[in-house]
């Protein structure tokens, strides 16, 4: 077939793109609107705008993009959720990650925020069972560690510093925080996975997780309802005091109680370097 | 080890362990940046944000020098997180040369381009990818990279000939090398780093450095790692190449 009228460089790309990142592959793409927009007459014949090698015609060499394309992202998002890919099985697992790419493009220099939206995306898309609704919980999980490991580096307080504080204080969490209500024990049957157990897929219970970094590592901890709320206040700026007192009940227990508490959650969170300076 | 080269992107928008790690290194080497979303080629408009970033990084670390790929990445704001092979035509020519000049102007240093593996062809190319890049690299004033590899992987998909594309790169433009292997799949090539620099490259190599002179060559095996006897193996294979000692090398 005789070349297409010489396309600009700009329609050269529109078109390539729309014919590599289509979801169906490279065929589908050339056939798609979007492709056809651009250059209609590569739609019956990709040779009018690639030229075949010795070895491949037109469309094959469009494909290896094409392969390469989804192959390359799924296999950054395998990397990231690991537990959600054991949880649902490679094949399954793949093909939420293409739904996802296809439905979710990248609009990023960096790979970091490729799958940013991949749990919200696995809520909507995936059926309505435990194990898949357990799945949404750990890739929520597995999402917030990835965003931990990113998070910019901060100095914990010392001893010192916490002995200063007063009911008025602001405290200061770690950038490398965050925090998860989540409907299943999801950070329970993580743990359970990754001893190499396997553990059977719970029922429902609301669950409260925290991943944070301590140093170099990321790690997941469950936390009291309670203790959750409180550590939410403090996260949204609150004074020391006014955060204990929206946090906890009424029928926490007497004072003593309370205080023995307060001071249990706080060893933990500064042991985990929760608060910094 | 005489200097390290970093993947630009993976050293953006992150803290902790990556970049504690790399200020260690730095302090102690040189760094190249060596990068992969620039997206040079691309009709977008340049991405001055991700200029700032890469500007900040080039600092913190000292780079001795910055580069990308001579490719896109995308258009209408997408990424595909791929090297996407540029139409060699007098447009795309005019194109890349003044995005190059803008970039470098911003950045306050010369750019160094790296020839890409590509994997299809534009009919309407109207040169060889080789003349492009030289005369991208004389009309942009820009530093080239030279992938020895990609150049074999390039040559093998288009049915074309190695010796004569490295003989049209400009020697004086060229401050570094890259060695990789690659995957053979019979009908075509592709750059996967993920094994040894095979003996075709390795007398591309020989015959190229002994036209231009020694450069800094690093050598890229970033899937399937070996240990590191094996990669120090392969590295000092490349100097002894450098030497001239093919024959020992081999």
């Amino acid at each position: 077939m005789k070349p297409v009228a010489t396309p600009s460089l700009g329609t050269l790309e529109a078109w390539m793109q729309a014919v590599v990142m289509h979801p169906e592959g490279a065929e589908a793409g050339l056939r798609s609107q979007p492709a056809r927009r651009f250059i209609a007459p590569a739609a019956r014949d990709p040779s009018a705008v690639v030229l075949p090698s010795k070895q491949l015609n037109s469309l094959e060499r469009l494909e290896i993009y094409a392969h390469m394309y989804y192959a390359r992202l799924v296999e950054v998002m395998e990397g990231e959720y690991p537990t959600v890919r054991q949880v649902l099985g490679p094949s399954a697992f793949s093909a939420a990650c293409r739904g996802y790419i296809a439905r979710h493009p990248s609009r990023s220099r960096l790979l970091n925020g490729l799958s940013a939206s991949f749990p919200d995306f696995l809520a909507r898309t995936l059926p309505r069972t435990h194990r898949h609704r357990l799945a949404v919980d750990i890739a929520r999980i597995e999402r917030a560690m990835e965003d931990v490991f990113d998070a910019p580096a901060s100095t914990p307080m010392t001893a010192a510093e916490f002995a200063a504080v007063a009911d008025r204080t602001r405290l200061w969490t770690n950038p490398a925080l965050v925090l998860l209500k989540l409907r299943y024990p999801a950070n329970t049957f993580m743990n359970a996975l990754r001893r190499g157990g396997r553990p059977r897929i719970p029922r429902p219970r609301a669950t409260r997780v925290i991943v944070f970094r301590r140093g170099f590592q990321v790690l997941r901890r469950d936390q009291e309802p309670e203790q959750f709320r409180l550590l939410q206040a403090l996260v949204a700026g609150q004074p020391l005091a006014a955060a204990v007192r929206a946090s906890i009940g009424r029928r926490a227990g007497s004072a003593e109680r309370v205080a023995q508490r307060l001071r249990g959650w706080f060893a933990e969170w500064a042991g985990a370097h929760l608060f910094v300076r | 080890m005489d200097w390290f080269e970093i993947l630009s992107e993976n050293f953006i928008d992150t803290g902790g362990r990556p970049m504690y790690f790399l200020d260690q290194v730095a302090e102690r080497y040189p760094i190249v940046m060596h990068g992969v979303s620039l997206s040079v080629g691309s009709t977008d408009p340049i991405d001055f944000g991700f200029l700032d970033k890469l500007k900040a990084l080039a600092k913190r670390v000292r780079a001795k020098w910055l580069g990308d790929h001579v490719c896109w990445t995308g258009v209408a704001g997408l990424n595909g997180h791929d090297l996407y092979p540029l139409p060699y035509t007098e447009e795309s020519l005019r194109h890349m040369v003044s995005r190059v000049r803008t970039i470098q102007d911003y950045l306050e240093r010369p750019l160094v381009l790296e020839n890409p593996s590509t994997y299809l062809t534009f009919g309407v190319s109207s040169m060889p990818e080789e003349e492009f890049i030289a005369r991208l690299a004389e009309e942009a004033d820009c530093a080239l990279l030279l992938d020895v590899n990609n150049v074999y992987v390039t040559c093998r998909n288009h049915d074309l000939d190695p010796v004569a594309y490295l003989a049209a790169i400009p020697a004086d433009r060229v401050v570094q090398i890259h060695l990789a292997g690659h995957t053979d799949n019979g009908t075509h090539c592709i750059d996967t780093h993920d094994g040894r620099v095979v003996d075709a490259v390795w007398e591309l190599y020989a015959r190229f450095t002994a036209r231009v002179g020694a450069r800094a060559t690093l050598l890229e095996w970033d899937a399937d790692i070996p240990k590191f006897s094996v990669l120090q193996q392969e590295v000092r294979k490349a100097a002894r190449f450098r030497n001239g000692l093919r024959k020992a090398a081999a």
